[in-house]
């Protein structure tokens, strides 16, 4: 009885304690970073820039065709398998379907956080130097910029919002702001870019802005808007609303002017610490594949870093077969054919259109451009220990010429199941292996089997060994702006204002890195009309340049659209494939020129010019409206 | 267990009450009818199915809901150049006949849509597709035909002159025999109709010859478009080819 009443009186004790421990109840949580910790210092600044950097409208190996951005380490591990260099054409793989509508990229929240940042950054101008706030505050204009760019280069005229909207004290009236024209918008990009040139330090670390990384987003960015002013009104769509108000497309007479904010911005970038990266030379080949890997390389202004313990990501993984280059499930596409003859490419035919005899699988490199070499992996090449082995079959006899083949179609007279052999992995024929080890296998999907009978080399981390080629395992950087981008923006820049002599030297110093044989070749004058527009030949070889220098480097699509041609280069077009075959009766190797297996083609709609203003957002705010065409 | 049961009555005549309001908007039950009419021929426009839509906004929407923006819904126009929609509101309509092969024409304001309207649309196509034959050699197939633009002013790049076969009675760019073989005989033009053409207005072409098999039954026509929109085609009637 006296215990519990011990017992009792404890508790109310306790009980009375606790009670009472909390009276003050407005307390300011600790943990908590307000605006004067993260803007009153550097540090604090960088901290609330890192959120917007990790956002950044950049297509890397994370970008996926079909839905968009995924920062972060919860991206799933297919985004290869919808790449946007399967969208547009130049690998061919899992996914060639067309996503030309978009993915609903809308960053009016991050756009939020760096005007919140530019609005109120000046209260704090008294804790830095002139130097350092002034070289925040272009940071600041820089990530502005990047997000518009991201969706300027899709939709055309958007919003723009400088001030940080209050959604509880404004009327939805004032909440809902119009679509500014397109012009305006580049022009809006330009005015920001142009500030953080002006204002930013020379140097940063590897991953952050400096004025020359911004002028990179320059150059391109006033490419692409003189490109949209010159060639859009080639597209028919003068008759439709957006295009009548201006939303979209520029009027023709303004591409010069941004030809020429472009040329300039790259003619600043040159003044930067930067060259074209040549440490592995005389091996050119070597040197172009390196140039992806060495993240130390002097062609890099801007990069954006994976290390494989915080952020890693798939691209080892699903590029190279499995087992023998990936521990998982390998390699899910292939370089195709158009592209690859793009380069300096041996022939495959001789005079009589007979197919070339090769003594040799490996023999086809012996003409092939140092660039192609390194930008793709054919049979001999080594990786990981091992070396590619790529064949599609055995023709018992081949007597006639490559056209006999009609592409590789089952009902050619010489592709009888009794001349041509096809097969499985280990499968022979009178002791021959008929396939390679890496394929091409008659009766296997496309994983692992080299349909396009070559591999990608670009950004293969050939450090990486087989076993830990898994899921996001991957630590190779993403180069988001080289200065081999930048010579060629230069180029076309100069080339569309005319200066073309200007142009070549900058083709030249490219072409030289890649060990092309004819680095400076005649500047071709004529006009043919392959588009629907005039276009000079020299001006179709240097866009050509950018097919073969950035090839998988996520460019191709933006470009086709830009040059508003992707309908027509993408007009029901068959991927075709490199296909090797070992001739029975003669002992030798050919090389032919088929389509692809599965007889797919990729197809890009007129629209794809814009993508479609998300609906949900006109359902928010009508006053987006008048839709892009065609949507 | 009975309390359980108990519980699960009661939550199910809960149920029950919970919507009390009936919905007291009607079917959309007014009917949208017409023919999409050739100028030149005075027959209904030759075309593929569902090949491009006539776009509507319901203005009453709109006016019944202060601040809104109706936005557009397409109505299918069928092979025959015949639409009927008979599944709307009562109202008061915009409508606009939209990315066809034609020049552009008017939104037509102000459509009064009560039980049953009809509305027709007379377009001038970009261009006439005349004098189509299809001569059977053997196995193989080929497709001639006149294409004439009735106004060149103006007139959009020609963009390609493309045969369609098929094995159905559908046969158009929406429905055809999607092949390398039969892809590759069309002709790629995208040209001014000056370029291509020259002072004259019209044009004849030949396609094929298409490998066909025998023992089956083709459908075909030739389809030719300008690069205007999507680039939708303006076709010769369908012609039905046996192979013996």
């Amino acid at each position: 009885m006296r215990i519990m009443k011990i017992k009792l009186l404890l508790f109310t004790f306790i009980f009375g304690l606790a009670i009472s421990s909390c009276q003050e109840l407005e307390l300011q949580p600790k943990g908590i970073l307000g605006e004067p910790e993260l803007f009153g210092t550097a540090f604090g600044v960088q901290k609330y820039f890192v959120q917007l950097y990790m956002n950044l409208p950049i297509e890397d190996f994370i970008y996926y065709a079909d839905q968009g951005y995924k920062p972060g380490n919860n991206n799933s591990w297919q985004a290869y398998k919808r790449s946007l260099a399967g969208m547009s054409g130049e690998i061919y793989g899992w996914n060639v379907n067309m996503f030309e509508a978009g993915v609903g990229y809308w960053p009016y929240d991050y756009i939020r956080i760096v005007n919140v940042f530019i609005n109120n950054f000046p209260n704090y101008k008294d804790k830095y130097d002139v130097a350092t706030y002034n070289s925040l505050m272009g940071e600041a204009r820089f990530l502005r910029a990047f997000f518009y760019q991201g969706m300027a280069k899709r939709y055309g005229g958007v919003p723009i919002i400088t001030e940080v909207q209050d959604p509880v004290t404004t009327s939805a009236e004032e909440l809902q702001v119009s679509r500014a024209s397109e012009s305006d918008t580049w022009k809006f990009i330009y005015d920001d870019l142009k500030f953080a040139m002006e204002n930013m330090s020379e140097t940063s670390v590897s991953g952050r802005a400096n004025k020359f990384v911004a002028a990179a987003l320059m150059s391109r960015s006033m490419l692409y808007a003189g490109r949209i002013a010159k060639y859009t009104q080639y597209l028919g769509f003068d008759a439709d609303e957006a295009m009548q108000g201006g939303f979209i497309g520029m009027d023709p007479s303004k591409a010069n002017e941004f030809f020429q904010y472009a040329y300039d911005a790259g003619l600043f970038v040159e003044t930067g610490p930067y060259a074209l990266y040549t440490n592995n030379y005389p091996d050119k080949a070597s040197n172009f594949a390196n140039l992806f890997l060495d993240k130390s390389s002097s062609e890099n202004l801007f990069v954006k870093g994976y290390d494989a313990i915080t952020f890693g990501h798939c691209y080892d993984a699903l590029m190279s077969p499995n087992p023998d280059f990936s521990s998982f499930i390998g390699a899910e596409g292939g370089p195709v054919l158009q592209h690859m003859q793009l380069y300096d490419f041996p022939s495959l035919i001789d005079e009589q259109g007979k197919p070339v005899r090769f003594d040799k699988r490996s023999d086809i490199k012996n003409d092939m451009e140092p660039r192609l070499q390194g930008t793709c992996y054919f049979d001999g090449d080594e990786l990981r220990g091992k070396k590619f082995d790529i064949q599609r079959g055995i023709y018992v006899s081949y007597t006639g010429t490559a056209e006999d083949a009609q592409s590789g179609s089952n009902a050619a007279p010489i592709n009888s199941a009794a001349n041509r052999k096809l097969g499985n992995k280990g499968q022979k024929y009178n002791n021959v292996l008929i396939t390679g080890n890496h394929g091409m296998f008659a009766n296997k999907g496309g994983e692992n089997n080299a349909f396009m009978g070559a591999f990608i080399r670009k950004y293969i981390d050939v450090n990486l060994p087989t076993n830990l080629v898994k899921v996001n395992k991957s630590s190779t950087s993403w180069i988001v702006f080289r200065l081999g981008e930048i010579y060629l923006n230069t180029a076309e820049a100069g080339y569309e204002l005319g200066k073309r002599t200007e142009a070549f030297n900058y083709v030249e110093a490219i072409r030289e890195r890649a060990g092309c044989k004819v680095t400076l070749p005649a500047i071709d004058q004529t006009v043919s009309n392959t588009y629907g527009y005039p276009i000079e030949a020299g001006l179709q070889f240097i866009r050509d340049e950018r097919g073969r220098e950035l090839y998988c480097e996520n460019h191709y699509w933006w470009d086709l659209k830009t040059w508003r041609i992707a309908d027509q280069v993408l007009n029901n077009r068959y991927h075709r494939a490199l296909t090797c075959y070992y001739v029975f009766d003669e002992g030798k190797y050919i090389y032919l020129d088929e389509v692809n297996r599965n007889n797919r083609t990729v197809t890009a709609p007129k629209r794809a010019a814009y993508e479609r203003i998300p609906q949900g957002e006109i359902n928010k705010n009508p006053k987006l409206l008048p839709q892009n065409p065609l949507y | 267990m009975k309390n359980i049961l108990y519980l699960i009555l009661a939550v199910t005549l809960l149920s029950f009450a919970a919507c009390q309001e009936i919905d007291n908007w009607d079917e959309p039950s007014a009917r949208l009818f017409g023919n999409v009419i050739d100028e030149y021929t005075n027959h209904n426009l030759l075309m593929d199915n569902n090949d491009w839509q006539i776009r509507i906004i319901d203005r009453t929407w709109e006016n019944n809901n202060p601040g809104t923006v109706a936005q557009f819904q397409p109505l299918a126009v069928m092979r025959d150049g015949v639409y009927n929609n008979s599944k709307l509101f009562s109202g008061i309509y915009d409508m606009l006949p939209y990315d066809g092969p034609f020049w552009p024409v008017d939104t037509v304001k102000g459509i009064i849509l009560d039980k049953e309207t009809q509305q027709n649309f007379t377009v001038k196509p970009y261009l006439q597709l005349t004098n189509f034959t299809a001569t059977l050699d053997g196995t193989n197939l080929t497709l001639s035909c006149n294409v004439k633009a009735p106004i060149v002013t103006d007139l959009p790049n020609l963009y390609e002159v493309k045969g369609f076969l098929s094995l159905t009675t559908f046969c158009g760019n929406s429905n055809y025999i999607n092949i390398g073989e039969y892809n590759n005989l069309r002709k790629s033009i995208n040209k001014t109709w000056a370029a291509e053409v020259g002072a004259a207005d019209s044009k004849d072409y030949t396609l094929g010859p298409f490998p066909v098999k025998s023992g089956y039954t083709y459908y075909v026509r030739i389809g030719a478009n300008v690069n205007a929109l999507s680039r939708r085609y303006n076709y010769t009637e369908i012609v039905k080819v046996v192979v013996p």
